[in-house]
């Protein structure tokens, strides 16, 4: 289980997450919303045990994640970047192939690849290819990492993707829940959000405006609030309302 | 969810750039037979050519007794300082996370010849005798001058929180314009007979009778890193990711910038101190294996001393017919007039264009 308590981190003077708190257990999807530069990014490299809260802990079953070792948290903890580097020219097998860490127990690469459909791309160079499907080898790489539980934390996995890719690494995300998983993710799109996410915690300024069941968050009036703009539900989805033109 | 495949497969090769139509196999055969042959023409090379050591007439053949002895020296030489500076390369190109990064254009080896020149002078000056220059055997003063410069590099070439490729280049050869002058302002205060020795080694020499001391600590010391490296292989493609994301696939990145830090300064320091600072050969060597062997750095850790080795033999071997009427051509210029044009290319590449292998 991951468990957050009264978490904060301040860069030098200015702090970004202030005082959060959330539970996620095995097996659901939290996902994290908020503006731009609401602390979505700081919040989720605090779970992922990249930076030490400067008050409260991050614990993934009962161990601070910042306090564990990297080649040990590696084991339990994957971590996708916004925005991944790369500076060594090589092919898609080999950067998948990074997230095979020892001890660990990694996926078949194979199993990936059929998975997330990256057969094709397998050969290619890495900086050859476009940014939706960099985006998905560095998921695939993730999932290398963790193929069953542990913690996968992804800072805006499916933000270049096209709308099938985007299917493709949801199915593959959910299926490691299924396994015992936490995915905590964070992302804009509040559609898909409607419908992959368990929980959802709700930024604001580094504070957290609310969190709980997606069903209940991800209604016109907290998203209104958080996000200044109208948001109108019907049957179920929820979407931006865009002013009339003048 | 569709079957998974059960065929399992082994793992590919990474891929070499320039031979990458054979297979994976074929390929790595023949990138290790093309380093291999390099170097061993090379050393042949070097063994039929040479000068005479008393009269400076241009020898070509086998040779016999004391001249045999100078070109196994030269080659010993060569080897030893060509591989320091390619492992010394590659590893700072990792750290920098940087292709344009060595030894050379960094300033290392400048800041390297000044920490040694001040080590050889100081003693001069504190006796206040006309003592004789008897080289810059010191590991350490060259070793503090060139993790100095690295350091203050680091720190100069950063913009907005980041390395930045160029600001780097420019800081490092700014630094290196810096020690090279204040090591010029040394050898002004040298006793005059120990001036033209200090000058030839300032412009990079491959000596035919090497010093025990600096030959032995450049072996020991490439040993030591070739094996700490090849066993950080796997950490070197991982740090080659941001820091975090090397963080969360298990490498502690503050540590391995450390060792990559004294490693590459203390490669380069002792390759100074047995051939001066030789340009370029660091820059050449890590991309000249690359190009055959692909971006791991398994296979790149050996192939980056390899491709040094073959360089600088093949440079000095090379000097050995080129004469202007003042004697050899200084290893130094040959080995500049031939990186820098590969450098200026790199820096012309659409690959650091688009900022792939920025930080």
């Amino acid at each position: 289980m991951l468990r957050v308590e009264s978490a904060s981190f301040a860069y030098s003077r200015r702090r970004v997450v202030n005082s959060v708190s959330l539970q996620v257990e095995p097996g659901r999807t939290c996902l994290v919303i908020g503006r731009n530069g609401s602390g979505k990014s700081s919040l989720l490299r605090l779970v992922a045990g990249l930076r030490a809260p400067t008050e409260g802990s991050v614990r993934w079953c009962g161990r601070e994640t910042s306090a564990v070792a990297p080649a040990q948290r590696a084991r339990f903890v994957a971590w996708v970047a916004q925005r991944s580097m790369l500076a060594i020219d090589v092919k898609v097998r080999d950067v998948i192939e990074l997230g095979a860490v020892r001890g660990s127990s990694s996926a078949s690469l194979e199993a990936l690849l059929h998975e997330l459909e990256l057969e094709p791309l397998v050969d290619r160079r890495f900086h050859e290819l476009s940014g939706g499907e960099q985006q998905r080898c560095i998921v695939a790489r993730a999932l290398r990492q963790h193929p069953n539980g542990g913690l996968l934390v992804l800072d805006e996995p499916i933000s270049n993707l096209d709308p099938s890719e985007a299917i493709r690494v949801i199915e593959a995300l959910r299926r490691r829940c299924q396994l015992g998983a936490v995915v905590i993710a964070a992302m804009h799109d509040l559609s898909i959000a409607n419908q992959w996410a368990d929980d959802v915690a709700l930024l604001d300024a580094g504070s957290l405006m609310t969190f709980g069941p997606a069903s209940q968050i991800l209604q016109p009036t907290p998203l209104s609030s958080a996000f200044g703009c109208e948001f109108r539900s019907s049957s179920g989805s929820i979407s931006l309302h865009l002013p009339r033109r003048a | 969810m569709r079957a998974v495949p059960s065929t399992p497969t082994t793992r590919a090769y990474s891929g070499s750039p320039i031979l990458g139509s054979l297979s994976g196999r074929h390929t790595r055969l023949l990138a290790w037979g093309a380093l291999f042959a390099a170097l061993f023409a090379g050393v042949a090379a070097r063994l039929l050519i040479g000068r005479d050591p008393s009269t400076g007439e241009w020898l070509f053949g086998i040779a016999e007794g004391e001249i045999v002895a100078l070109r196994v020296g030269a080659v010993q030489s060569g080897a030893a300082a060509g591989a320091a500076l390619g492992l010394s390369g590659l590893l700072l190109q990792a750290l920098l996370r940087n292709p344009l990064a060595s030894p050379f254009i960094l300033g290392l080896s400048a800041g390297a010849g000044l920490g040694a020149t001040l080590a050889a002078w100081l003693p001069i000056a504190a006796a206040g005798t006309a003592a004789v220059w008897i080289g810059p055997d010191a590991l350490l003063p060259g070793t503090l001058g060139s993790v100095s410069v690295l350091l203050l590099v680091f720190v100069l070439g950063r913009r907005g929180g980041v390395l930045d490729p160029l600001t780097l280049v420019l800081a490092g050869t700014v630094i290196a314009s810096m020690c090279g002058a204040v090591t010029l302002l040394v050898q002004s205060l040298m006793p005059p007979t120990s001036r033209g020795e200090l000058w030839s080694w300032f412009m990079g020499q491959v000596p035919e009778l090497p010093r025990t001391l600096p030959w032995w600590n450049t072996v020991v010391i490439l040993v030591i890193v070739l094996c700490a490296s090849s066993w950080k292989a796997r950490a070197l493609d991982v740090a080659s990711t941001g820091d975090d994301e090397a963080e969360s696939l298990g490498v502690a990145v503050g540590s391995l910038r450390l060792w990559l830090l004294v490693g590459a300064s203390a490669l380069a320091a002792t390759s100074v101190a047995l051939c001066g600072p030789i340009a370029f050969v660091g820059f050449m060597a890590p991309h000249m294996a690359r190009a055959l062997l692909g971006g791991l750095h398994g296979p790149l850790v050996p192939a980056s001393a390899l491709a040094g080795a073959a360089i600088l033999i093949w440079s000095d071997a090379i000097r050995q017919g080129i004469d202007f009427g003042s004697g050899r051509l200084p290893i130094g210029v040959l080995t500049a007039l031939v990186g820098g044009p590969l450098f200026l290319v790199m820096i012309r590449s659409a690959r650091l264009r688009r900022g792939d292998w920025s930080c």
